[in-house]
C-alpha cells in the first residue's frame, strides 16, 4: 500500500481508537449533537412532507376561483352571476361549487363540505381516491369522504349515514369513495358530494352556490381573464391557482422559517459549546500532542487527527439524528412539531403525515449542522497541533 | 561530526527573572559517542537535550546533525529526523494513556507505516527491558518504573542513530537500573550514539567509550 495512504489510515485508526477510549466525554457530545440534528431534520422533513402534499393537491385546483363579497364577507353567488361570464372569452369551463363547514357535535369536529357538479372522468382525480369513485351526475346522496371523517363517523364497512340540516332534520347519504392518505393535509376532513346534496344539507336556495370554478384554455391568459371576471361581477373576489399556491408556500415557509430560526439558535449554542470545549483542551490532551510530535508526527498530522475525530463524531451524530427524525415523522406523525405547522385547532380531525425526503434536504441539513460543527473544531484543532513538542519535557 | 552545537543560547523567564539555561554552548558529538552530562537540577541539562533534539528552539546558535541545520527546516523534515534519526527518553514516561503498552511501542512506526516484523520487534524490545508480560496492559496499570522501561523500549523501536535520554533510570530500583544501563551499553556497542543527562554518576562509570561532561549555570565543563 502507498506509504501516504497507509499513514492516513494510521492517523484515522489512532483517532477512532482515541475517540473510543475517551468514550464518556465524546458520547455526551455525540448525544447532544444527535439531538440537535434530530430536531432540525424533523422540522425540515415535516415541512417538506406538508409542502409536497400541498403540491400534489394543488394540481387539481381550478385556474380561477370566483366568490361574491358583500360588506367584506362572503355571500352566495346566484345563477345570474354565472350568466355574466358568457361575455368573457378564453374560458374553457365554469363549474359552480358549494363550500361550507359542517360541525359534528358528537365528535367535536369540523368537516369541510364541498358540493360540486360531477367531474369529467380524469385519471389524475381518480388517483386521489383510495377506493370507489366520485358522485355521478344525478346520483343522490353520494359522498366521497376524507380518511379522518371516515374514522370520526365510525362507519367501518357501512356505507350509509346521515347528517343534520340546520333545522335538525336528517339528510341520508352514502359513501361512494375515500380520499388517498397522501393528500390528507387537505382532504382528511373533507366530504365531497353533489351540488344538490350540499345545497340540501346547508338549506341554500335552489340557484345559489358559494363559488365558481373557472378553467382557462390558455394558461398564460389566466391573470387577464381573472381581471375581466372581476370587472364582470362587481364585488367579486377572484383568486387564481398561482395565488393559492403562493399562500400555501407562504404559510409553510413562515412556519418552517420561524421554527428553523429557533432550532438554528440551539445549533449555534452547540457549535459554540464545541468550539469552547475544543479551545479548552486539557493538559492531558496537550501532553498527548507533545508526545506525538516528539515521535515524529507533523502539525498537519495532528490537525488531520482532530479533523477525523470531529468528522467521525459529526457523521455518526448526523446518521442517528436523521434516522430518529425519519422515525419521528413516519411512526409519530411529527408529533413534536405538528401543532407548529398545522395550528392548535382542537376541532381539526387527525390525519397521518406521509414522509417525503429529498437528497437536497439531507445535503442542506448536513451543510447547516455537521459543517458548522467541523468548522468550529478547526481552530481548536489548529491550536492543539501547534503545541510545542517540548511541552512534554 | 554527527552532532555539532554552535554557540547555543537559550534564556527562560522564571518568576519574572531571566534564567540563562544554555550559555553559548559549543559541543561536538561523534558517531557512536556515549556522552553523559552530569549536573544539578536547574543547571540546564534538559534544555540542552531539548535543543539538540529540536524540541525547543535556541535564541541564538544552531545544532547541526550530519552537518545540516535540520531544526530550521520544514515541519516535514523536522518530523522525519525526530522519527527516523532520534529516539527520545524523557524524565517522565510520556506514554499515551489510551493505548496499550504494545501499541505505544508501535506508535512511532505509524509515521512511516508499519513494516513486516514490527510487532515482533516491539515484543523483543519489551523482553529486553524486562516487561514483556505487560504487553497488553494500559500505562495506568503499570508502576512509574515500569512505564519508564516502556518509554525506553519505545525510543529504540525505529533503531535510531541517536538516543537522547533525560534521567532514564530515575524511577528504577537498583536491579532494573543495572539492567537498563547494560541494555544501553549493548546498544552502544551496536553503533547507537547516546547523549544522556543525569544525576546518576553510575551511568558515568565503568564504560570504555564513556565521555562525561558537567553542566553548571548553562555552561559545559569537561570532567
Amino acid at each position: 500500500m502507498n506509504k501516504s495512504i497507509q499513514q492516513q489510515l494510521n492517523i484515522l485508526d489512532y483517532g477512532l481508537h482515541s475517540l473510543w477510549q475517551k468514550k464518556g466525554r465524546n458520547f455526551c457530545v455525540f448525544l447532544i449533537f444527535s439531538g440537535v440534528i434530530f430536531l432540525l431534520a424533523s422540522f425540515q422533513f415535516m415541512s417538506a412532507s406538508l409542502t409536497r402534499t400541498a403540491e400534489l393537491l394543488l394540481v387539481t385546483v381550478p385556474d380561477i376561483t370566483v366568490q361574491q363579497l358583500s360588506a367584506g364577507r362572503q355571500v352566495p353567488l346566484s345563477a345570474k352571476s354565472l350568466g355574466k361570464l358568457d361575455t368573457v372569452f378564453g374560458i374553457s369551463s365554469i363549474r359552480p361549487r358549494i363550500w361550507g363547514y359542517y360541525f359534528d357535535e358528537s365528535n367535536g369536529a369540523n368537516y369541510t363540505v364541498i358540493g360540486s357538479s360531477a367531474p369529467a372522468t380524469d385519471d389524475l382525480l381518480d388517483s386521489l381516491l383510495i377506493a370507489g369513485s366520485y358522485p355521478q351526475a344525478g346520483e343522490q346522496g353520494a359522498v366521497v369522504l376524507g380518511s379522518a371523517v371516515l374514522d370520526n363517523l365510525g362507519l367501518g364497512d357501512r356505507k350509509s349515514f346521515s347528517l343534520f340540516r340546520p333545522d335538525l332534520t336528517q339528510v341520508a347519504l352514502h359513501r361512494v369513495g375515500v380520499f388517498q392518505q397522501s393528500i390528507n393535509l387537505l382532504t382528511a376532513d373533507l366530504m365531497l358530494m353533489s351540488l344538490e346534496d350540499a345545497r340540501d344539507l346547508f338549506a341554500m336556495g335552489h340557484d345559489e352556490f358559494t363559488d365558481l370554478l373557472v378553467q382557462v384554455a390558455n394558461p398564460t391568459e389566466i391573470p387577464t381573464i381573472a381581471s375581466k371576471i372581476a370587472d364582470a361581477i362587481p364585488g367579486s373576489r377572484v383568486v387564481t391557482a398561482e395565488q393559492i399556491r403562493k399562500t400555501y408556500e407562504a404559510v409553510f415557509s413562515f412556519r418552517s422559517g420561524f421554527g428553523a430560526a429557533c432550532l438554528l439558535a440551539s445549533l449555534a449554542a452547540f457549535v459554540i459549546l464545541a468550539f469552547d470545549k475544543g479551545l479548552g483542551f486539557s493538559r492531558e490532551d496537550q501532553q498527548e500532542v507533545g508526545i506525538l510530535k516528539m515521535l515524529g508526527w507533523q502539525t498537519g498530522d495532528i490537525m488531520r487527527l482532530r479533523f477525523y475525530e470531529s468528522l467521525a463524531t459529526a457523521a455518526c451524530a448526523f446518521g442517528l439524528g436523521i434516522s430518529l427524525a425519519w422515525a419521528h415523522i413516519l411512526f409519530f406523525d411529527g408529533g413534536l412539531f405538528r401543532s407548529v405547522f398545522l395550528g392548535w385547532s382542537v376541532l381539526r380531525p387527525t390525519f397521518d403525515i406521509v414522509p417525503y425526503i429529498q437528497g437536497r434536504d439531507i445535503l442542506l441539513l448536513f451543510a447547516f449542522s455537521a459543517l458548522p460543527y467541523l468548522a468550529a473544531t478547526i481552530i481548536p484543532a489548529w491550536r492543539a497541533s501547534i503545541v510545542r513538542a517540548d511541552s512534554v519535557v | 561530526m554527527l552532532i555539532s552545537c554552535q554557540d547555543l543560547q537559550k534564556q527562560y523567564v522564571a518568576d519574572k527573572q531571566p534564567v540563562l539555561a544554555a550559555d553559548k554552548i559549543n559541543l561536538d558529538i561523534a558517531k557512536n559517542d556515549f556522552l553523559t552530562i552530569l549536573g544539578h537540577s536547574g543547571s540546564g541539562k534538559t534544555t540542552l537535550l531539548s535543543l539538540i533534539g529540536g524540541l525547543t528552539t535556541a535564541d541564538s546558535g544552531k545544532v547541526l546533525i550530519h552537518g545540516k541545520d535540520v531544526w530550521s527546516g520544514s515541519d516535514s523534515d523536522i518530523s522525519r529526523v525526530r522519527n527516523e534519526t532520534i529516539g527520545f527518553v524523557f524524565q517522565f514516561a510520556s506514554l499515551i494513556p489510551t493505548l496499550t503498552i504494545h501499541e505505544n511501542l508501535l506508535l512511532p512506526l505509524s509515521f512511516g507505516g508499519l513494516r513486516a516484523g514490527s510487532s515482533e520487534r516491539a515484543d523483543t524490545l519489551l523482553e529486553e527491558v524486562g516487561i514483556a508480560e505487560k504487553r497488553n496492559s494500559f500505562p495506568s496499570e503499570l508502576s512509574g518504573g515500569q512505564q519508564r522501561r516502556v518509554a525506553i523500549a519505545r525510543a529504540f523501536i525505529n533503531d535510531p542513530e541517536i538516543v537522547l535520554a533525560d534521567e532514564p533510570t530515575g524511577d528504577l530500583d537498583e536491579t532494573t537500573e543495572n539492567e537498563i544501563i547494560e541494555f544501553f551499553y549493548r546498544r552502544h556497542e551496536q553503533g547507537t550514539t547516546f547523549v544522556i543527562v543525569t544525576h546518576n554518576s553510575q551511568l558515568a562509570q565503568g564504560h570504555k567509550a564513556l565521555r562525561v561532561l558537567n553542566m553548571k549555570n548553562g555552561r559545559l565543563q569537561e570532567q
